[in-house]
């Protein structure tokens, strides 16, 4: 059972008809996205990089959602760095489609039991309201797919090894399953395997949370899957994903180095000049396309992430594989209003 | 923890013997010596808006400003003690401020901030190579300190004026803390500026000035990316069926940036879209054009739709009115500059009457709108930072 099936050339038929209708629905239903459109003078589109796409910070500004107020089941909220928060806004078929989607995808590298989970990060971390909705929310959501879970960090945030030691006494020698933060597993994982001859060869790791403070530490994503092998943990899978596009997860393929598109996803890599489409091999603005979005038009977002295709139908799975490179700085005003905070 | 960048180390609100006059000789020469060091080739080439600043240092330009803060009917003194808070990023804005109230026989203490670019460093360089009477080190300083409350309450009660630049923010939360009874401040808080073209006098004029109004304009618009308070935003096209003077102004003005090499990088499109997409999505904005980063255009749905924040490098609103007079009622007292093209000199005067002081300070022709001068935001300087005694025999 897999979410990573469809050739791009089949794909890119089924998108383009659903993610047309999705744009008609949204702007029959949402009328600031209607209001876009219409500027834009947008009609239809022929292929999937013709579709209307939507700067995906409009969602820290506009309320934009395609469902009544009564119908709000659930908002979903990320904060960024600079203190503004998306809203996201889904009613219940909305939710359950992305927890069924989410749980497809990782189901097709983990397989359609639960199993065991160890989680590397700190239960306390789910009390910092502060840290809450980025960090939680993500391994809350992640912890669904597992059973037996075990924390490998303690409250105050160290390594918990008698914890770890525990877990793998006891489920150590079937396929079980590893999630946390890249720059976590790093930190608190990859040291105290080595160190203490932890065996975690049938262990499946499924992380995220971008590369940033890896590339501080000279660790690029391939250092990262080569180290980690060196410990035994050889089915290791990053993923990429937004709160903006929720329940959609662009995966690591099993031999590495490239993210998955589902089938009822895909990526565009924009020039940032032309805006037209590139092709592989060029690095690029990212814009992701979802069929998931019904209650709100996150359907097709421009992200503010930097990234390339690899290839199209040539990888471990059908359909465009990909990396994200790093996030594009924010352009920052440099006018008069611009006064030091520290003023005060 | 402060760090002194001009003037002598030390306690910045302990008495000083001192006294210097309305144009003392010894700040007038101080001045002139930091013009010489500004205008040299080498720094114009590397900061070429210290060229501005230091033809307004040059000594006629300040006997202009002298004779101004001269009268008839009184003796003309220094305001007294004068604390200055400058915006961080407008590298030269804190020398105009300073300069004047300098030129006016104050002590001067200038907040220089810590995040201030490379031109506010050439500045304080020169400030500090130029050979002064001792004088100007005791009176004259510049520092930088990070949040520190307690200084600036102090410095707060020290001065006699207290000069806040920087934006409404910056107004609001040095004002908490008090002055002295006598004293009062000159805030600059948050402005915007527009720009009108005649629809008339641009079909009047010939390609050669029309491409030389975009020149200016566009120097207007993307010195310190459209985010000075000064620089145009939203264009007004006054006429009737403009939308050939739009076009042409466009192409020209896509031109013209494309010639300079004036770059809007990647981060800056993305935010530029997002805020055009979000005028599109409140209606505020009926048609976007996204002909190349360097310009975005929008159509506005009517005049008080026109933004007042910034919206990005290289962003322009667009709304036609029938006559500048039709804009009147959309001016309020938080416009500044109102920069123009192909306007009779007559018309312009009727705009500045019909407003009657409730909004815009300056009505400049376009490539001016940058350009400081002594009357600023409203108030002539050079009298804010004087006080009169008069003498009845």
């Amino acid at each position: 059972m897999s979410v990573f099936t469809l050739p791009q050339a089949v794909k890119e038929e089924v998108l383009l008809k659903d993610l047309s209708e999705l744009v008609d629905h949204h702007r029959d239903r949402c009328e600031p996205y209607a209001r876009i459109l219409a500027a834009n003078g947008y009609s239809s589109a022929s292929s999937i990089a013709e579709l209307p796409w939507l700067p995906v910070r409009l969602f820290k500004n506009l309320e934009l959602k395609s469902i009544p107020d009564d119908e709000v089941f659930k908002v979903l909220t990320s904060s960024g760095t600079t203190g503004e928060v998306s809203r996201i806004y889904l009613d219940k078929a909305a939710a359950a489609t992305q927890t069924r989607q989410l749980g497809a995808t990782v189901q097709s590298v983990l397989g359609p039991k639960r199993l065991p989970m160890l989680l590397i990060d700190t239960k306390a971390m789910l009390k910092d309201r502060r840290s809450f909705s980025a960090r939680g929310a993500g391994v809350l959501g992640m912890s669904t797919f597992g059973r037996d879970h075990v924390w490998a960090l303690d409250n105050d945030g160290h390594v918990d090894l008698d914890a770890i030691r525990g877990f793998l006494a006891k489920h150590g020698d079937a396929p079980f399953l590893i999630f946390g933060f890249t720059y976590l597993v790093w930190l608190h994982l990859y040291e105290v395997a080595r160190d203490n001859g932890l065996d975690l060869s049938q262990g499946i790791l499924i992380h995220s949370g971008g590369w940033k403070k890896l590339v501080d530490q000279a660790v690029s994503p391939s250092d990262f899957r080569a180290r980690l092998a060196e410990v035994g943990l050889v089915n290791t899978h990053n993923f990429y994903g937004m709160v903006e596009q929720i329940g959609t997860i662009f995966l690591e393929g099993p031999s590495g180095g490239s993210l998955y598109c589902p089938d009822f996803a895909d990526v565009i890599v924009r020039d940032p000049v032309t805006w037209r489409e590139l092709p592989p091999g060029e690095p690029g603005l990212l814009e992701v396309v979802s069929t998931l979005p019904t209650s709100y038009p996150g359907h097709v977002l421009l992200t503010e992430d930097l990234g390339v295709v690899h290839g199209i139908d040539d990888g471990d799975w059908p359909g465009k594989h990909f990396s994200v490179l790093g996030r594009l700085p924010r352009a920052e005003a440099r006018g008069c209003s611009d006064t030091y905070r520290e003023a005060a | 923890m402060i760090t002194f960048r001009f003037g002598l180390d030390g306690d910045l609100t302990a008495p000083v013997d001192d006294r210097l006059t309305v144009g003392d000789e010894r700040v007038v020469d101080f001045l002139a010596k930091v013009a010489r060091k500004l205008l040299a080739p080498a720094v114009a080439r590397r900061h070429p808006e210290l060229g501005s600043l230091g033809y307004f240092l040059r000594p006629a330009e300040l006997t202009r400003a002298v004779s101004r803060m001269r009268r008839e009917d009184a003796i003309v003194f220094p305001r007294g003690n004068v604390f200055h808070v400058p915006p961080a990023n407008v590298d030269t804005i804190f020398v105009y401020s300073w300069a004047l109230s300098a030129l006016a026989g104050n002590h001067n203490v200038v907040r220089i901030s810590s995040r201030s670019a490379a031109a506010a460093d050439t500045i304080l360089a020169a400030l500090n190579e130029v050979d002064a009477d001792p004088v100007i080190r005791r009176t004259q300083r510049m520092v930088t300190y990070g949040r520190d409350d307690a200084l600036t309450a102090a410095l707060s009660q020290w001065a006699d004026l207290r000069v806040i630049w920087g934006g409404d923010a910056a107004v609001e939360a040095i004002r908490k803390h008090p002055l002295r009874p006598s004293a009062r401040d000159l805030t600059f808080p948050d402005r915007t500026s527009w720009a009108a073209i005649s629809a008339a006098g641009w079909r009047a004029a010939d390609p050669a000035a029309r491409r030389e109004a975009v020149v200016g304009f566009s120097n207007d618009a993307y010195w310190f990316d459209q985010a000075a308070c000064s620089s145009p935003r939203t264009v007004f096209l006054v006429g009737t069926d403009t939308a050939d003077v739009r076009s042409e102004f466009v192409e020209l003005l896509l031109d013209v940036v494309d010639q300079r090499g004036w770059q809007v990088d990647a981060a800056m499109a993305v935010e530029k879209r997002v805020n055009a997409y979000g005028l599109a999505a409140t209606g505020a904005v009926t048609a976007l054009d996204f002909p190349a980063n360097s310009v975005t255009a929008m159509s506005l749905a009517a005049v008080p739709d026109a933004p007042r924040r910034w919206i990005g490098a290289g962003a322009f609103p667009f709304a036609e009115v029938g006559s500048l007079l039709d804009l009147v009622p959309a001016m309020n007292r938080q416009d500044q500059t109102f920069s123009h093209f192909g306007f009779a000199p007559a018309e312009l005067r009727a705009f500045a009457l019909a407003l009657a002081g409730r909004g815009v300070d300056r009505i400049v022709p376009f490539g001016s709108a940058l350009t400081f001068s002594a009357i600023w935001d409203g108030y002539d300087l050079p009298h804010e930072f004087t006080r009169l005694t008069t003498v009845a025999p």
